[in-house]
């Protein structure tokens, strides 16, 4: 394949869960400047809208973008692929081995183009090419960059006041918002055992050796808008009093006690005064012997790169954190001080080639860990939650411009996931339904814009290529939505959803003393399974490990269950709440057809859907939100101030990469060039 | 038994504020293990007089300690140098480990 570039370098910048409805929003309201200024020297559709894949997945539309396939085709058909074993667990995705389709930075890489793929949740890890050209960093979980494999420590709140008399220490407790972080009985929590590694438990190595995860979704408690809003982090209380039998600590200091690594490496404090006598800093040290504090934190100051030791399962290695005081009382009688997560600083796990993790940190600086609190309880959102997000955006800028500028990289993928972490625990509450009455919905939306705005100042980082010979493409996987109803209990992307299954007689759970169901599905009696975001499979025999129905009766069964779906009524609303329902060798029509996609395809009805993956990309939510991904397109070979009115796929974006670059398209592509918003025919 | 009980408070003073080279027995009053663990202990505080510190802490009396160590059950021996934590050791143990752990500890 021989054809003429369009242009030299290109950055395809991803935004997990960046929606082109609300960004439109914020847009009119002079929000995104940088956005504006991008869109007003590129192309897009009016309505910045990219028609998104299905599902409305993370794995499945970044494999998408990656490859020109559609999910049915490059077999990515959700965040977690079906377990081979059983029809109730799911296991691992996001290994590139499982990919059926090819990657469009092979291509690349391989034609001579120095390639990065940055953090990219879709069939990036482990690298798919040989080639040198081709560097790739983690991608192994849609989080941050390391986020899966080197976290050796979890968040924590401390408290200090003179009235505490001892140090006190509570691992993950749920707290709800407004409750202070006062720990008054420990032994609800003593006996618990610590639900310790979420990221270890999804992303660490025993996942991705393909361990399989077993998820019920049974009724509103275990879905993700409640779970995911819940605050769980560690707490520990301290007295506060005078500091005594320190080498160095200034006049009138306060000493308190932080306890770290899951309690058994213990940090002293101080508050120290200013110079009107008003306490005003917190001073960390690793021991009272020490001249130096490890750091000192002002009032509303994040501190990141705060580097301490750590000890996880006995063994103790450097760590990042981030650090930022919450409450300090002038008068010195109450502290209060949130802690990062902390990362090993040494994890090239995920690197490709190790070389460039050493460079990176040596020029950039250690990857700075997010937090993942924040939930209902609007303080941390926006203390701690927020802000940590615009650390960890500059940081990922500042690689990548170094990336380019430095290391001569002339093609990037990158993902970025601030919108979508952000989505995932806050965007439900931006309308107030019953479940969570007690929060705001007007503070939450003001979150919302928040997160836009960082992702403007973000692509801020990224305008001056365009002056310097590249072709940008902003673009996403999906939005979210702000429901404007509680979701029904099927569709959840987390596992298996039986409530409505189970109204309709399809999924049988076994029975309590009481009637009542329990954790644990009859095979003898389920002749279906609900599983994963969009997939109903029959329980066959001679396919599945105690399939009961019989191949002969398997097209019948499915139209039955394709019909009760239709008819099925949501309890609270009395309303249809199942979108679209197709057979497998239907689905092709969606692209969600083939070996990974159940028997039956379904969404559900917009108006009904949770964030995003059971609707399809046209869904629409309350507060102007939308399921849709974004594309925008500037730079070398791109139309400027353009609007096309073509209807642009994720499919497309693949091989407009390929004409762009003058390379050849993907072997599995199922997508066409975006040719109208090229300068030049092609 | 005559190893010191430590409190909270003076666990922060002895293990932290002066930084003692010390092991610290977890441990119950009804627990058997315990029983057979202790009397070892007290046998071998002796020999390290001044160079190493022993002393338990009863988890009934202060969970708060048992709590933040995430320990599950008793008895467990941890080891402190420098104010720093410096591993445990749990169960039915043996004479032998102690002494090596101690060695580690104070060769670290």
């Amino acid at each position: 394949m021989k054809r003429t570039a369009l242009t030299p370098k290109l950055l395809v910048l991803g935004v997990d869960g960046m929606d082109p409805r609300i960004t439109q929003k914020f847009l009119a309201e002079g929000k995104m400047p940088n956005l504006k200024k991008f869109i007003e020297r590129g192309s897009a559709r009016e309505d910045l809208k990219l028609l998104g894949a299905i599902p409305t997945i993370t794995p499945p539309c970044w494999t998408t973008l990656a490859t020109g396939a559609y999910p049915g085709t490059h077999g990515i058909t959700c965040y977690w692929r079906q377990s081979p074993e059983s029809l109730d667990a799911v296991v691992y995705n996001m290994d590139s081995r499982n990919c059926t389709a090819e990657q469009i930075w092979n291509i690349t890489s391989e034609a001579g183009m120095k390639t990065l793929v940055w953090h990219w949740p879709g069939s990036s890890w482990p690298p798919t090419s040989h080639s040198e050209n081709l560097s790739v960093v983690d991608g192994t979980q849609p989080g941050s960059v390391n986020m899966g494999v080197a976290q050796l420590d979890w968040e924590k709140v401390i408290v200090a006041t003179p009235d505490i008399t001892d140090v006190r220490y509570a691992p993950r407790v749920d707290k709800p918002a407004g409750v202070g972080c006062i720990i008054t009985d420990l032994e609800d929590s003593l006996d618990a055992d610590v639900d310790d590694e979420m990221m270890e438990l999804w992303w660490g190595d025993t996942a991705r050796q393909g361990g399989e995860i077993r998820t019920y979704v049974m009724d509103d408690e275990d879905t993700e808008v409640v779970i995911g809003s819940k605050v769980a982090y560690d707490i520990v209380n301290s007295p506060l009093k005078d500091a005594t039998g320190w080498a160095n600590a200034p006049e009138g200091a306060k000493e308190f006690t932080i306890l770290t690594s899951g309690g058994v490496m213990r940090r002293p404090a101080l508050i120290l005064k200013n110079e009107a006598g008003e306490y005003d800093r917190v001073a960390i040290y690793k021991n009272k012997k020490a001249e130096e504090p490890i750091v000192t934190l002002v009032r509303d100051v994040m501190e990141t790169g705060i580097i301490d030791d750590v000890t996880k399962k006995e063994v103790t290695k450097p760590a990042c954190r981030s650090m930022k005081i919450l409450e300090l009382d002038p008068a010195g009688n109450k502290v209060r001080l949130w802690i990062s997560n902390a990362l090993d600083i040494a994890n090239d796990q995920l690197w490709h080639p190790k070389t460039l993790f050493n460079e990176v940190i040596e020029n950039v600086g250690v990857v700075p860990p997010v937090s993942l609190i924040g939930g209902e309880d609007a303080e941390l959102v926006g203390e701690i939650f927020e802000p940590s997000w615009v650390k960890y955006n500059k940081w990922q800028a500042d690689c990548m411009n170094y990336c380019i500028k430095e290391k001569g990289y002339e093609v990037v993928f990158s993902h970025l996931h601030n919108i979508d972490c952000a989505g995932h625990q806050l965007w439900h509450l931006g309308k107030t339904l019953a479940p969570w009455d007690h929060t705001d919905e007007k503070t939450y939306q003001g979150f919302i814009e928040k997160f836009y705005v960082q992702t403007d100042d973000y692509l801020g980082e990224f305008m001056h290529l365009l002056d310097e010979g590249w072709t940008v493409f902003l673009l996403s996987d999906h939005g979210l939505i702000v429901g404007e109803n509680v979701p029904p209990i099927i569709g959840e992307y987390g596992g298996l959803n039986t409530k409505v299954m189970e109204e309709l007689g399809y999924t049988v759970m076994k029975k309590d003393e009481n009637g009542n169901s329990i954790r644990e599905v009859d095979w003898e009696k389920t002749r279906a399974v609900q599983i994963r975001s969009n997939y109903i499979y029959i329980n066959l025999k001679g396919r599945d490990k105690f399939g009961i129905v019989d191949p002969k009766d398997k097209y019948d069964l499915e139209e039955q269950i394709i019909s009760d779906l239709y008819n099925y009524r949501d309890d609270r609303t009395g309303k249809r709440v199942i979108g679209i329902c197709l057979r497998n060798k239907d689905a092709v029509l969606i692209g969600a057809n083939g070996p990974e996609c159940g028997d039956i395809f379904f969404s559900v009805e917009e108006g009904y859907n949770r964030l995003h993956g059971d609707s399809i990309s046209t869904s629409e939510g309350y507060f102007e939100t939308s399921v849709s991904p974004i594309f925008v397109a500037a730079g070398s070979g791109i139309k400027s101030g353009f609007t096309t009115e073509r209807t642009i796929r994720q499919v497309d974006v693949a091989p407009s990469v390929s004409v762009l670059l003058g390379l050849r398209f993907p072997a599995q592509c199922e997508g066409a060039p975006i040719y109208q918003i090229f300068s030049e025919e092609v | 038994m005559s190893l010191q009980q430590l409190n909270s408070n003076q666990f922060e003073e002895i293990i932290y504020d002066n930084a003692e080279a010390c092991l610290v027995m977890f441990s119950r009053k009804d627990c058997h293990v315990c029983k057979q663990v202790a009397p070892m202990l007290e046998e071998m505080k002796p020999q390290y007089e001044g160079k190493f510190g022993f002393y338990y802490v009863d988890v009934e009396e202060d969970k708060n300690l048992f709590q933040r160590f995430s320990l599950k059950g008793v008895p467990q021996v941890l080891f402190f140098n420098d104010g720093e934590y410096q591993g445990k050791l749990a169960g039915k143990v043996e004479e032998e480990a102690i002494e090596e752990k101690i060695a580690e500890v104070l060769g670290a």
